[in-house]
């Protein structure tokens, strides 16, 4: 048998008596989200003949049906976080007679509202131009509760006709049909750690080693992750996925493409107050506030209950964008807050999206791996959606993998060429993703370049564009005596940061504050602490018996970081100040695994590359909400 | 209707705390009382309740009922259940009796509830008050079914006082079929002692005390010595949260700590008159943990802490360290 | 001794984090969204479980999971418990919350006993938690086990030591942190975990794809056990209202809060 040597795992020879187990499947798919679901659908419904038989015989146990096994990393299938409002047309092709009543919190989309917001504190970073705007909307009195209504929807911002989800909800009815049909195996609480490759081949996955402390050495009980063989490797581990990012890290991105931009979103789904005038199936999009390059959503589902959150790009340069005390900023906008007071936290989570789309797009096929959803490039980052997306491209390799078993073709690059790849080429998926493809390329020069190039591209099918050049997340970020210039003196950051340091506290509640944010007020029901909606909203949990997964690469070169964009942006207060000075601390049990911290550090890679300081590997554990 | 009030009794005939507590629920709904008590002993624990009302007190004694075992105590509450002919039977939800009340009940082909922690009669109807998913919602239920057996949860009820005298003891003698024999019990040495039922107050223990302290370092021996102190100082019982259990246990941050003294909703809900909760952030495990501590007080350095939500009636934003040492200090 | 048939009952509840609420349903109290919160294996009856795997390994036995609960979520739940440990579950799909009555759901976990094919009560363990966490009557086991005429029972268990000859002893929680030593001379018996002293083992690939060759058609198979929820009548379900007016202190001498405190605590 060949040595396989998973890329990027911890060296370190087992110890005596252990050994590293090994099973062999035909299909091992990595994560369960919507692309996952769409290709485990599809396969599902297509290995199984009219009289329930088979189609295939499984090669990797002879004699069986074909072994179909997926790793979802999260403890449950219901653990996403996302939106979700989608045109819903790759759903409505699987599920042609799709009763919204069977899932949960689910509802058509009524009515669609784009607000700009204006800036009711005046703590807000807006442009000169901005700032001319907000006056005149003010002075004619078409601003009212300090928000403007846009007049019409452009097309390509529509998503009537279309569905409200929640994606926990709708994972878990889609998996549980899944698993009903019994074709596939879907197993939670199983991260992948990374693929066996074999040159540019991928022949498997190495599952996570269990049974080990923090730092990954055995302990009690130790299991070392276990290598699952496989003829093909789904790869649908998302926008952040450690599988994904070792295939990108290993083969590179083809000529021209690069994963450069992102955004957290941080999101909430609220018990709205009784009496709440916001009616079921409305979508509403805001723009301008809390910062101009944050973006807010609020989606009404059934039952009186909202999902509403914001986003924090990349392309906003603050080394402080912390989401949570903006998502409070935000709801307490007087245009929200006014519908929003009174209402209670349910549920809490953040996630990072790959904003690159088209242009992030990795290689979506090799000898014995595929790759579809969002880690694969198919959100639109014009339109604003990524899930219908994600559903059909898991569609369209499930289609491919059905015709190439059925004619017993081996799982190669050429054939998945000829048959996925052909596939998402002619699709509607590639059409739209065109025209997205530069629509926010004018947010690398400036927020109002980046609204006129969305508009321009989304209005012209993709044939104009704001141009702008994009770099490295790491790149982007400026020192704080840069960001804040004109606004804090140099000598008063650095007696925050000493103050903030001593007190082991991240520096963006004082910077907020010395800037003129209004400090929150909890009520203990929708405005909580950042550790009460881990808790309360997020119910966050870690088993234990895993690796920190994350962790820092050069110690040496965080001692020397004056930003530490990595600490203030961190979504689950998980990464903090270390008062020994060194690299920042990471509490695993604190971790939502929103990946940002990915992206969310100003210092390049000692290895080089795309990437950072901070190494971001597949962990168990994280959120427990099935709402989000 | 009559009411049972049925109760093991301790090393030396008598009667427990939470026994005591039972007799003050079965006597409290006012209907016709017959007491059973069974043990090594009962004549001391009948003599102690002689005056409770009792038409009658059955008994079951000897050597064979001397310890809590599921066989020999099903049997004889089985044989005072048949021999009273109750339509209410009260037993205090002790270790011993919750082993033995459900399978008791189904011997009599009685319906059954257990740790309530509230029963009271009226119109004729007895209702009963107990908690559902472990201490986070409360019900008040009723049954048509009798007999019905029920047992009640310790510091919910009022200990009847001033009953002594000298009670006639029918004694009953049921044949016990066990292939178990209790070898023993083992306690943690007295002063090694934390987890105190009986104590009036409790002292919660939270990760904080196994944090880096400001200047950076952990201070876990100081901790250690700090908290042993106080619970000598007050003789107060040990709780501790999920966090700093599971940091705990030998070799861990604080020794003495095992998961025994976890309280909230993954460990007990102990009662006390009094509660200090130290260095615990205070979310809903914890209030659960808490639900039935009258008088709560906190220390934490953090004033956003979940506990000033609402939760305690007095938070004291400080350092632990400090206050409680200065607080063993006053009390030695 | 070889060969024991270690039965675990037990069920799902609701993740321990997540917020409950009653409602009134059309059979009396549920809890809200019931199907949506995300559930796991009832904690107790989970230690249970990991023991019996644990002693049968020892003792080359059988582990049997008898599972009364909504079809539905059992099987999402199995998705995670199946790695764990080898077992064959054996299915009733009727509800599984804290409102039910105790002795119904005895009776269906008894009946579902008495049916394990190749049975043999000379080799029964029943395994199980001391108390679930939803109803947390601690009721169940016993009932089951009288009405499988198994009379030597044990609750609160934290530990099992088997001796060669099938005779066992057994470590049982009683007041105040103490514990109560035991010998039985062996099965049948019926023991209500506590915590035990096993950690979570580790999820394992090959473990689960064995399990799921028998959850998946046991899931089919599953028997319909509609609990009647006769009996036990309910007033009233709430969840009290705890808050207190929190008075805070803040920037006083340490001195002041420990005085403050002292005469607190004598009082
Ligand atoms: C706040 C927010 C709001 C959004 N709103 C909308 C919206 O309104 N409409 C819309 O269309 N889209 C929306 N999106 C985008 C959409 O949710 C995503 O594009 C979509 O979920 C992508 O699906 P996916 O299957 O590719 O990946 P994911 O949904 O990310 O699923 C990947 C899965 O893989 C698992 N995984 C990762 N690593 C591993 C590993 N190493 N081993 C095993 N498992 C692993 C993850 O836990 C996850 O379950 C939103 C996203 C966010 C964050
Ligand atoms: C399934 C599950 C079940 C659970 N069940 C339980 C349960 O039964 N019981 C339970 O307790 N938890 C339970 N939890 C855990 C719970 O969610 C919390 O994580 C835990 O209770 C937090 O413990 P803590 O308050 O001690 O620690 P932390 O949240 O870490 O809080 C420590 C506090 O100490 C304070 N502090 C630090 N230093 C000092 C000082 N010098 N002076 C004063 N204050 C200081 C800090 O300000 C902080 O507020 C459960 C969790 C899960 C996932
Ligand atoms: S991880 Fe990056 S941002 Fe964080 S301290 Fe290190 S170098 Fe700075
Ligand atoms: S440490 Fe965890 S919670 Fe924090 S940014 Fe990284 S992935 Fe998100």
């Amino acid at each position: 048998m060949t040595d396989h040597t998973a890329d990027k795992l911890p060296e370190g020879a087992l110890p005596d008596g252990v050994e590293r187990q090994r099973m062999d499947v035909d299909i091992a798919c990595v994560g369960f989200g919507p692309a996952m679901g769409g290709f485990l659908h599809t396969l599902s419904k297509g290995l199984v003949a009219e009289d329930g038989a088979p189609v295939a015989e499984s090669k990797a146990m002879p004699g069986m049906p074909p072994q179909v096994i997926c790793y979802e990393r999260a403890d449950d299938i219901g653990f996403g976080v996302s939106g979700v409002v989608t045109k819903g047309r790759g759903i409505r092709a699987s599920f042609p007679d799709l009763d919204l009543m069977q899932i949960p919190l689910a509802t058509e989309v009524r009515h669609e509202e784009v607000v700009y917001l204006l800036d009711p504190v005046g703590a807000s970073r807006r442009p000169l131009v901005m700032r001319l705007k907000d006056r005149f909307l003010r002075a004619t009195g078409l601003a009212k509760n300090h928000a403007y209504t846009l007049p019409y929807i452009p097309n390509f911002l529509r998503k009537e006709p279309g569905y409200l989800l929640s994606l926990g909800q709708f994972n878990q009815w889609a998996g549980g049909q899944i698993m009903g049909q019994g074709s596939a195996q879907i197993w939670p609480g199983t991260p992948v750690a990374g693929p066996l490759m074999e040159g540019r081949s991928v022949v498997g996955v190495r599952l996570q080693d269990q049974g080990v402390d923090r730092q990954g050495r055995p302990e009690a009980g130790f299991m070392p992750g276990m290598d699952i063989g496989s003829r093909l490797t789904v790869v649908a581990d998302g926008p952040v996925g450690a599988v994904g990012r070792a295939l990108d890290e290993k083969l590179g991105l083809p000529v021209g493409n690069h994963a450069r931009e992102w955004a957290v979103g941080m999101k909430m789904v609220v018990d709205l107050p009784e009496g709440c005038a916001l009616k079921e199936g409305l979508v509403l999009h805001t723009l301008g506030y809390p910062e101009p390059e944050i973006f807010g959503f609020l989606y009404v589902y059934p039952g009186n209950i909202a999902s509403l959150g914001i986003f924090v790009p990349s392309w906003y340069d603050s080394p402080v964008r912390t989401g949570y005390r903006y998502l409070q900023h935000w709801m307490q906008h007087p245009y929200l807050w006014k519908h929003l007071q009174g209402g209670r936290m349910r549920s809490w989570g953040a996630k990072s999206l790959q904003e690159s789309g088209r242009r992030g797009e990795p290689h979506l096929v090799g000898d014995g791996f595929a790759r579809i959803g969002e880690g694969s490039g198919t959100t639109n980052v014009l339109t604003g959606s990524g899930f219908d997306e994600a559903w059909t491209s898991g569609v369209l390799l499930g289609v491919s993998v059905l015709e190439l078993m059925e004619q017993d073709k081996p799982f190669t690059r050429e054939n998945l060429e000829a048959t996925y790849v052909r596939r998402r080429r002619e699709s509607w998926l590639e059409r739209e993703a065109r025209i997205a493809e530069k629509a926010r390329d004018g947010f690398q020069v400036g927020v109002i370049q980046g609204l006129i190039g969305m508009a321009l591209a989304g209005l012209s099918g993709g044939k104009a564009f704001w141009p702008g050049a994009t770099r490295k997340p790491h790149e982007r970020i400026p020192s704080l005596e840069e960001f804040f210039r004109g606004r804090i003196p140099a000598e008063e950051i650095a007696q925050i940061r000493r103050d903030c340091t001593q007190k082991g506290l991240p520096l963006h509640g004082a910077l907020m504050d010395r800037l003129g944010w209004p400090s929150i007020q909890y009520d203990g029901q929708l405005l909580v602490s950042h550790q009460d909606a881990l808790l309360l909203g997020g119910k966050v949990q870690a088993p234990g018996g895993y690796r920190d997964h994350v962790t820092f690469k050069s110690t040496n070169v965080c001692k020397a970081c004056d930003e530490k964009v990595c600490i203030e942006a961190c979504s689950g207060q998980a990464i903090s100040t270390n008062p020994d000075g060194g690299a920042p601390l990471f509490d695993r049990e604190k971790c939502v695994h929103c990946g940002a911290c990915i992206w969310n550090c100003s210092k390049p890679s000692p290895q080089g590359g795309e990437s950072a300081n901070v190494d971001f590997q597949a962990g168990a554990g994280g959120l427990h909400s099935a709402e989000n | 209707m009559k009411v049972l009030f049925l109760a093991h009794t301790e090393e030396g005939g008598g009667l427990g705390k939470a026994a005591l507590e039972a007799l003050g629920a079965a006597k409290g709904l006012g209907f016709e009382l017959v007491v059973g008590l069974y043990g090594a002993e009962v004549q001391a624990g009948a003599d102690a309740i002689a005056g409770c009302g009792a038409a009658k007190f059955l008994g079951v004694a000897g050597a064979d009922f001397a310890t809590a075992r599921y066989g020999s105590d099903a049997s004889a509450c089985e044989a005072i259940a048949k021999a009273a002919g109750a339509d209410l039977i009260v037993m205090p939800a002790t270790a011993r009796a919750s082993r033995v009340a459900a399978g008791v009940a189904l011997r009599l082909g009685a319906a059954v509830d257990t740790r309530l922690t509230g029963l009271e009669a009226a119109e004729g109807k007895v209702v009963a008050t107990r908690w559902f998913y472990r201490q986070r919602m409360v019900g008040r239920i009723e049954r048509d079914a009798r007999p019905w057996l029920v047992t009640v949860d310790s510091g919910c009820f009022e200990a009847p006082s001033d009953m002594k005298g000298a009670a006639s003891v029918e004694m009953l003698s049921p044949a016990v079929a066990t292939r178990t024999v209790v070898t023993g019990v083992k306690s943690p040495a007295a002063d090694a002692q934390t987890i105190r039922p009986e104590a009036k107050m409790l002292l919660v223990a939270g990760a904080g005390w196994g944090k880096s302290q400001a200047g950076g370092m952990k201070r876990l021996d100081e901790a250690s010595q700090l908290i042993l102190s106080l619970i000598g100082a007050t003789k107060c019982s040990l709780g501790s949260s999920k966090s700093l259990v599971d940091q705990s246990g030998e070799g861990g941050a604080l020794p003495f700590l095992t998961h025994m003294h976890q309280v909230g909703q993954t460990g007990s809900t102990p009662r006390h008159q009094k509660g200090l909760a130290t260095c615990c952030h205070g979310e809903e495990p914890h209030v659960v943990g808490w639900r039935f501590i009258t008088e709560r007080r906190a220390i934490n350095l953090d004033a956003s802490c979940g506990w000033a939500q609402g939760k305690a009636d007095v938070l004291y934003v400080a350092d632990a360290f400090a206050v409680v040492k200065a607080l063993v200090e006053l009390l030695k | 001794m070889k060969g024991l048939q270690i039965v675990v009952l037990g069920s799902i509840v609701p993740d321990p984090l997540q917020t409950l609420e009653p409602i009134v349903g059309p059979t009396g109290p549920a809890l809200k969204n019931e199907m949506m919160l995300p559930a796991v294996l009832d904690p107790w009856a989970g230690h249970a479980l990991y023991e019996a795997a644990n002693l049968a390994k020892q003792v080359e036995g059988k582990v049997y999971l008898v599972a009364l609960g909504p079809k539905a979520k059992l099987q999402q739940v199995m998705m995670n418990v199946a790695q764990k440990v080898p077992f064959e579950i054996n299915v009733l799909d009727g509800p599984a919350g804290g409102f039910t009555d105790a002795a119904e759901t005895a009776k269906a976990l008894a009946g579902a006993v008495e049916k394990l094919p190749g049975l043999d009560k000379g080799k029964l363990l029943i395994f199980g938690g001391w108390q679930s966490a939803s109803r947390g009557t601690g009721a169940v086991l016993q009932m089951v086990g009288e009405l499988l005429g198994v009379t030597d029972q044990f609750q609160g268990v934290d530990e099992i030591k088997m001796s060669d000859d099938g005779s066992f002893t057994v470590l049982e929680r009683i007041e105040g942190g103490s514990y109560q030593l035991s010998s039985c001379q062996g099965a049948p018996a019926v023991l209500g975990w506590a915590t035990g002293n096993l950690p979570e083992p580790p999820n394992n690939p090959q473990v689960g794809m064995a399990n799921m060759r028998f959850i998946m058609p046991a899931l089919q198979k599953a028997v319909a056990a509609p609990l009647k929820g006769e009996g036990l009548r309910f007033q009233s379900v709430e969840v009290p209202s705890q808050r207190r007016e929190t008075r805070i202190v803040k920037d006083a001498p340490v001195d002041d809060i420990a005085r403050e405190l002292a005469d607190w605590i004598r009082a």
